[in-house]
């Protein structure tokens, strides 16, 4: 590249960034300005009236915690389940192949790649059947079953570069599969767990389309889709909806900002989910 | 020996299977059979209607108008995100000062979910106050103001580009992984040839990004089919349908009029032209002979 391009290239970028804060920025400084503020048009520019009246409001809110906790019951949970059913099937897929391993692989890990449209109806169908909608389960189940393509896929991977002789090692001494795969697999598997850890927690957190078709009363909602019913209740209270979004998207910015090295290796490996 | 390697397997795979097989691949093929019912979402009394709901759905013209945004967005989705992402990632490999920090820039938004991201461009194009009308009045272009996500002609568009926005640091963060994968040498060697950086670029480094521009399409071909949350949280496909995709309709269809059936029947379209997709991929990649499956 040419000496002086240097200059201009990072100008260019420059630019581009401040360009994409602007959306991120404006909810920031919405959440610290009154109504009023903001309608007057001082949203982006006039720089009187900081207030934290907008988070008092909603810190205040008792339903506020309760999407919250609902998040955290069915995100935990999720993630972790979806992760170990993932290593179990990628253990087996990477260490004891079989005859046919490699298309129910494949089958696997197809799953990813589709709609969720198309299981809409048949697992409405499912829980209302099962007496569980309305209910955190259907959450925690169906998200529990969707992260094992991305789940099976990773550790598979990852675990076809772990040396065998590791296991047949385990194996002579007498240790028995699960043994080998909680002793010696897993701990080496942790930057592999970390990258799902990261991952699967983001999707689960931010999911929109699960909680809108499984909850119908405001005490089982989680906190995006409380966010949306929130937003009748301050339609033109913009400052507390951007504290609420900023509040609700709190845990996944720390994860991103905490773990961003895995965070972007999952996404970059298992960016055809979400 | 072999016999207990059998039952480990068998051990080991029977659970997340079970599970995959009960949650995912039985209820996949399950909305086929939906699809030809005319159930209502809680009645036990309905009927199979043979092919009935695939000819309504010829000729429904809201299905019609989402299958044709599904298509806007599916190519607008498959070039904004992606050549802004190649753009970005070619100046980040230079090592400017602050990569780090324009890395994470780019990437912060990936991290938000759709419904913030959605309600951030509400605001953005929210007509009295809004920062783009903002803009538009400072430039001095007052005329061009309009309420961008309330008209038909622009509410569609103006959703895009905050999906692009969203899904710039994604593309980038493949190109960035797929120009650690061109081999210097080749570019040197290029060099002392006399190439000049951007015929360097364009002969050397352009075809050696041909895999990760592969997998960035197909992904983004893939997730904008999937389109859902945004669409929903900023206009809700409205006004008038006109930023519709057929995934909003499928469950407009579905959930609103409890039209099960008819809504079983667009998903099944939906998850044909995504394996349409998802096929063509797959053919490509192994072309490529770069299977990452």
């Amino acid at each position: 590249m040419p000496p002086g391009a240097k200059g201009a290239l990072l100008a260019g970028l420059s630019v581009l960034a401040v360009l994409f804060c602007i959306p991120t920025i404006g909810v920031l400084l919405s959440s610290f300005k009154g109504t009023a503020e903001i309608a007057a048009g001082h949203l982006w520019f006039g720089t009187s009236g900081f207030t934290l009246d907008n988070y008092a409001e909603i810190l205040s809110k008792r339903s506020v915690y309760q999407y919250l906790r609902n998040t955290v019951l069915v995100t935990v949970p999720a993630s972790v389940v979806s992760i170990g059913l993932g290593t179990l099937a990628g253990y087996v897929f990477a260490k004891l192949p079989f005859r046919g391993s490699r298309v129910v692989f494949i089958g696997v890990v197809a799953g990813m790649f589709f709609p969720a449209q198309i299981l809409l109806v048949p697992l409405f169908r499912l829980f209302l059947g099962l007496g569980l909608l309305n209910t955190l389960w259907p959450m925690i189940i169906v998200h529990s079953a969707l992260g094992i393509p991305i789940c099976t896929l990773l550790m598979r991977n990852f675990l076809a570069a772990v040396p065998d002789a590791l296991r047949e090692a385990a194996i002579l001494e007498g240790a028995n599969e699960l043994q080998v795969l909680l002793r010696v697999i897993l701990p080496v598997s942790l930057p592999a767990l970390a990258v799902l850890g990261t991952l699967q927690f983001t999707w689960i957190w931010n999911d929109f389309l699960w909680p809108l078709i499984f909850t119908q009363s405001d005490d089982k909602r989680t906190i995006m889709l409380g966010l949306v019913s929130m937003k009748g209740q301050y339609s033109v209270a913009w400052g507390v909806q951007g504290a609420l979004s900023l509040v609700a998207s709190f845990p996944t910015l720390f994860v991103f900002l905490r773990f961003q090295r895995y965070f972007i290796r999952g996404m970059t490996m298992g960016s055809v989910k979400g | 020996m072999q016999r207990s390697l059998r039952w480990w397997r068998l051990a080991l795979l029977s659970l997340p299977m079970a599970v995959y097989v009960a949650i995912v691949a039985w209820p996949l093929l399950d909305s086929f059979y939906y699809s030809v019912t005319n159930w209502n979402g809680f009645s036990a009394d309905y009927r199979i209607v043979g092919l009935e709901n695939f000819r309504a759905l010829y000729s429904d013209p809201l299905v019609r108008g989402a299958l044709r945004n599904t298509m806007v967005w599916t190519v607008a989705a498959a070039l904004l995100p992606n050549l802004l992402g190649l753009a970005l990632a070619i100046a980040l490999e230079r090592h400017v000062p602050g990569s780090r920090l324009f890395k994470s820039i780019f990437y912060l938004p990936v991290c938000l979910s759709a419904v913030v991201v959605g309600q951030i461009w509400v605001w953005i194009y929210q007509p009295d106050w809004g920062a783009l009308n903002g803009i538009l009045g400072a430039l001095g272009a007052p005329q061009s103001q309009r309420a961008w996500l309330a008209e038909p002609g622009t509410a569609l568009y103006a959703i895009i580009v905050a999906w692009s926005w969203q899904q710039t640091g994604l593309s980038m963060v493949i190109y960035l992984a797929g120009l650690t994968s061109v081999p210097q040498d080749l570019v040197e060697a290029a060099a002392l040839d006399g190439a000049g950086y951007w015929r360097r670029l364009w002969h050397v480094v352009l075809p050696m990004l041909k895999p990760a521009t592969v997998v960035v399409v197909a992904l983004s071909v893939i997730n904008s089919l999937k389109g859902f949350d945004i669409v929903y949280i900023m206009t809700g496909g409205g006004p008038f349908h006109a930023s519709d995709t057929l995934a909003v309709a499928m469950y407009d269809e579905s959930f609103k009029r409890y039209r099960m059936g008819y809504g079983a029947a667009i998903s099944v379209l939906l998850f044909l032209i995504t394996l349409g997709v998802v096929a063509t991929y797959f053919r490509e990649l192994r072309k490529l002979d770069e299977l990452t499956v």
